[in-house]
């Protein structure tokens, strides 16, 4: 199932957020403008512009509105993506070069910082401090969250909780504001905009685990990536951590074998990625990820009956059975 | 004047409490903070009867904040090729140091409410990357890119001034702002650090000029700048005796080591 096929009832109002997104990013100069676009066109799930429009649907749904605000999440997701790639080095980024291989990192720079001014004019459209206020909060608590990612790397002895607080930061909150900000956008009451940030918040967690499950249990031509590229980056997972909890000779093999990345070899990362399923710890990771996709239906369930209410639960069950 | 440096102290001071990261200033130098531009930011703002104290102290710290996030995502490396293990870090933790200070401007606006200068500053942020991109991507003259540089340098300023209506020093500002970012050049490239515009006029090729002729030709731009400045100082009206002072007094400095300057060879 795609997931489109879930709210097919928001095809024509995505469509226009789609043209709305490729409107704003027409920069003057021609390789800007090109290097700002390319990403665009490259495609993307648009999951934030979603939860924003079918959050709206919950009071007084003004498309102007709507698209303001999911174009603007859409572009800070976008601008952040492309900086991001001058950070790992990424050559590819959904099928297609990326930025700052197609130019350089100077290219790339200036493409997301211009992203990044675009999506809070499109915002300031609205003249509501609140929308601001959200967003700009959640910006900050994410630049945060990278930085914890940096710190945490390769830290052997970091806990559940610390994992917990970075995926949150790096993931869920944008995803929690974006239900917020299509809420205050919609005037939506403020018990509803609360359950439909606390869905947000708890999709975004269970999206997130899900995710670095599947870095470990997919192929290398379904990830796009070789398997286990997180752990290889330094970046330890709630599997991982769970599986460390279970086995302390895992723990201690871990710590030799990265002690060098650029040396583990692909056999070896296949090794620890079957010890890592061994112990049971991806079983327990989706256990997690479960609990927060509970919670989030428990939220869906404060919400009046409609087709948004529906598409919500559909969309958390979608993320629930994500395999790829 | 004491009364000016004291604002300007505490408005630097602040500014600094704010970029304050433990973890970030283990990786990368502490970011630069260009006093000149909070001393024109400063008198723009200190005019505006409709402003509280605070919505000028905040003006001032989020267009800083601004300039500084701008200024951080430059010293990113063109090609991340043949980078060392702390040269990467470095590279990884500038583009995230300035995301972050730009998510500070914002917030710390957010959190008055003022939408209006939130776009205003968003506005100047797109503007001056389609000037980045011109100066960084087009075959331009000598003369051209400095006059890029000028906008990219002042750019913040004149759309604060233009928001809050005080215009007077504007060009004045300019003049100075790249008058002194050219100096800062040629400074760093003697000390064999990053010079970006000497480097576009090295490579460019209708010049391909040697380090010394690059480095005469921006001291040419230099004097024709303080220059303008200094002519332009004198017809300032006295509601910026503040700023002239100053000015002047950095103005005489400036001109002392250039003299030093010419002196050693």
């Amino acid at each position: 199932m795609k997931l489109a096929s879930i709210y097919p009832f928001l095809n024509q109002d995505i469509d226009k957020i789609e043209k709305s997104l490729n409107e704003t990013i027409q920069a003057d100069h021609p390789v800007l403008r090109e290097a700002s676009t390319q990403l665009l066109r490259a495609g993307g799930k648009r999951i934030r512009p979603v939860f924003v429009l079918l959050s709206g649907k919950f009071g007084d749904y003004n498309l102007d509105r709507m698209t303001a605000v999911a174009v603007s999440l859409e572009l800070i997701h976008m601008a952040s993506l492309v900086h991001d790639d001058v950070i790992d080095e990424a050559e590819l980024r959904r099928g297609q070069p990326t930025i700052k291989a197609k130019w350089d990192n100077k290219t790339a720079m200036y493409a997301g910082d211009y992203i990044f001014a675009r999506a809070i004019e499109c915002l300031s459209s609205l003249d509501n401090a609140h929308v601001h206020q959200i967003l700009s909060k959640t910006i900050v608590e994410l630049c945060l969250g990278e930085f914890e990612q940096f710190k945490d790397k390769f830290d052997w002895n970091q806990n559940v909780r610390t994992y917990l607080r970075r995926i949150k930061r790096k993931t869920a909150l944008l995803i929690a504001a974006s239900c917020q900000l299509g809420a205050v956008a919609g005037n939506v009451s403020v018990k509803h905009e609360k359950a439909l940030y606390r869905y947000g918040y708890n999709v975004g967690m269970s999206y997130q685990i899900i995710d670095d499950v599947l870095d470990l249990t997919s192929t290398e031509e379904e990830l796009g990536k070789p398997a286990g590229s997180d752990l290889l980056q330094g970046n330890i997972t709630l599997p991982v951590l769970y599986a460390m909890e279970k086995d302390e000779k895992l723990k201690k093999h871990l710590e030799t074998l990265f002690a060098i990345p650029e040396d583990v070899t692909k056999a070896q990362m296949d090794d620890v990625i079957q010890w890592i399923k061994e112990t049971g710890a991806i079983q327990e990771a989706l256990a997690t990820s479960d609990r927060y996709l509970q919670k989030a239906f428990d939220n869906v369930a404060m919400l009046p009956q409609s087709k948004a209410k529906q598409a919500f639960e559909r969309i958390a069950k979608y993320i629930g059975k994500r395999r790829s | 004047m004491q009364n000016n440096e004291l604002t300007i102290k505490e408005l630097k001071d602040s500014i600094q409490y704010q970029l304050k990261h433990p973890y970030v200033a283990k990786f990368i130098p502490e970011p630069v903070i260009n006093e000149d531009k909070i001393v024109f930011l400063t008198s723009i703002v200190s005019g505006v009867d409709r402003l509280s104290e605070e919505q000028k102290r905040k003006y001032v710290i989020a267009t800083m904040l601004v300039q500084i996030a701008l200024d951080t995502h430059e010293l990113v490396t063109v090609s991340s090729d043949g980078e060392n293990e702390e040269l990467r870090k470095s590279r990884q933790l500038t583009v995230l140091a300035g995301d972050y200070y730009s998510g500070l401007y914002y917030y710390l606006l957010s959190k008055i409410g003022d939408v209006s200068m939130i776009q205003t500053l968003a506005t100047a942020i797109k503007d001056i990357n389609e000037y980045k991109m011109k100066l960084y991507n087009d075959q331009l003259n000598i003369g051209q890119m400095v006059e890029y540089l000028r906008d990219i340098e002042s750019l913040l300023i004149r759309r604060v001034a233009e928001f809050l209506g005080r215009t007077s020093i504007l060009n004045t500002a300019a003049d100075w702002l790249v008058a002194t970012r050219l100096r800062s050049e040629n400074v760093h490239f003697r000390k064999r650090e990053v010079a970006p515009i000497l480097d576009l006029i090295m490579k460019h090729p209708s010049y391909r000029m040697t380090g010394g002729q690059a480095l005469s030709t921006i001291e040419k731009f230099v004097e024709k700048y303080m220059t303008l400045v200094e002519h332009s100082l004198s017809t300032w009206p006295s509601r910026f005796a503040n700023v002239k002072d100053y000015l002047n007094q950095h103005l005489y400095h400036s001109i002392m080591m250039n003299h030093h300057a010419v002196e050693e060879g």
